[in-house]
């Protein structure tokens, strides 16, 4: 019954905090390899809330680097994305992320979006390392732990002084200011706009193989120049 | 259509709004029209209570119904404040003028046109949103079979209401997230023009963001989007004496 997982999802949670646990709390509740929680808005991926091992950051990391993956799908549709085999679907779909995340060891992966009313924030993402679908609870499970989560963001929201980003959620996220200052850079580099100097990051890191943050880092070090 | 399938189809038009972005004003009005055209009512009202606590009228099926409901909050004393103080269902009253429950009201709803009244809150477990009001032109009180239509009809707006209320809270809420996301997003690409402008290190370029907009009185938002839209004189970024 719902009422239960909630109730036990709650106590899972109970006393404490942090981003971090709502992924972690996710992984064990579910029965999955891992999780993820991407913050999104407009039409784009603002960054991660939390991941609870390396596979689940690169998921992540992919998705923000490349704008393809569950994640995306689940928050643009506005519904649950369920790829049972990564390595071999049906229909095959999110052609740069998938190699990437079945090299490192995604063989399914689940996308459920989080949202509150018809407001939507973003998606939790989850994925296991064997491919298989998720069974009845765990597909329930994962719907109540998104409500949750979509819950739990903006109550914390809810605190933060107006124009700011609640500290909680700051804490342990990765929104990846440093692809912001690195495309600020390199707008007065290339002299374009900013908006467009993130496209070429964007296209440098698919490229080149390399995760979007890194090639920024580069860019903010002086080790590395566009155009 | 028959009765019962007047009734069905308002209650499934009703359930509608809680899943259609839909506009409280229209879902209230449609459920004082319904009350007059399916339950037998003379007239109906409704009231909702504000954030502070104080009813508004809020619909009303016809003017003259209109008008007593704004003398029943000017005077205080009404079935649908009753409705709303107790959370409870007013039973059929006639009225008298000048004597009962409420004096006044009574004087001016007997003037009005109409004989009796009857009353149920808009209610959700421990919550009370505001009242619906019923009058009748006759002395006869409504059919119990209509008052429990009557009820299930005030409940479903009820739960439409809050429902409406939580999801424009949460709406506020991720529109206030999204807007300090995408602040600080472009500070931080602000930063990335400044750095790169005056070739300093990030801390220094967004040190001289903020001494120009505290200097200029300004926002840092507002500086940082003229930072990246190059609106501000590009020479600023790269000496101390241009800010001040």
């Amino acid at each position: 019954m719902a009422g239960d997982r909630l109730r036990r999802i709650l106590a899972e949670l109970a006393g404490v905090g942090g981003s971090a646990r709502l992924c972690e709390v996710s992984t064990s509740v579910i029965g999955v390899s891992g999780a993820g929680i991407m913050i999104m808005s407009g039409d784009v991926p603002h960054g991660s809330l939390c991941s609870t091992n390396e596979v689940s950051a690169l998921i992540e990391d992919l998705q923000y680097t490349l704008g393809e993956g569950p994640c995306v799908d689940a928050y643009r549709a506005d519904q649950v994305v369920l790829e049972p085999d990564l390595a071999d679907p049906v229909v095959p779909r999110w052609l740069a992320f998938t190699p990437p995340a079945v090299a490192a060891g995604a063989r399914a992966v689940f996308g459920f979006p989080l949202r509150l009313g018809v407001a939507r924030l973003g998606a939790i993402n989850l994925y296991r390392d064997r491919p298989g679908p998720l069974d009845n609870d765990q597909h329930a499970d994962a719907l109540v732990m998104a409500d949750v989560a979509a819950r739990w963001v903006l109550d914390v929201q809810a605190g933060a002084p107006e124009g700011a980003l609640a500290s909680s959620l700051a804490d342990g996220a990765d929104f990846h200011y440093v692809v912001h200052n690195a495309a600020g850079m390199v707008s007065v580099q290339l002299g374009v706009s900013v908006t467009e100097a993130l496209i070429r990051l964007r296209a440098h890191a698919f490229s080149s193989g390399r995760p979007l943050g890194d090639v920024a880092r580069d860019v903010v070090d002086r080790t590395l120049r566009l155009g | 259509m028959s009765r019962e399938e007047s009734l069905i189809r308002s209650l499934v038009d009703m359930a509608d709004t809680l899943v259609d972005d839909y506009d409280v004003i229209d879902l209230l009005t449609g459920l004082t029209d319904r009350c007059v055209t399916l339950l037998g009512a003379s007239a109906a009202g409704v009231m909702l209570a504000s954030a502070e606590g104080d009813l508004r009228l809020v619909a009303s099926s016809s003017e003259a119904m209109r008008v007593l409901e704004v003398f029943e909050l000017q005077a205080q004393e009404g079935p649908c404040l009753d409705a709303y103080r107790t959370g409870r269902r007013v039973e059929h009253e006639n009225l008298r003028s000048g004597t009962g429950r409420w004096p006044r009201f009574s004087a001016v709803a007997l003037q009005a046109g109409f004989q009796s009244v009857f009353a149920l809150p808009l209610r959700l477990r421990e919550t009370t949103v505001g009242a619906l009001n019923l009058f009748h032109v006759g002395q006869a009180p409504m059919d119990e079979r209509d008052v429990v239509v009557a009820q299930a009809f005030a409940d479903l707006a009820s739960i439409s209401i809050l429902q409406h209320r939580a999801t424009t809270e949460a709406q506020r809420l991720n529109e206030q997230l999204s807007v300090a996301l995408t602040s600080r997003v472009v500070i931080e690409q602000a930063k990335g023009v400044i750095s790169e402008r005056a070739g300093v290190d990030l801390a220094e370029a967004f040190a001289r963001l903020r001494a120009y907009a505290r200097n200029h009185n300004l926002l840092l938002t507002d500086v940082a989007q003229a930072a990246v839209d190059g609106t501000v004189d590009r020479s600023v970024w790269t000496g101390n004496a241009a800010l001040g």
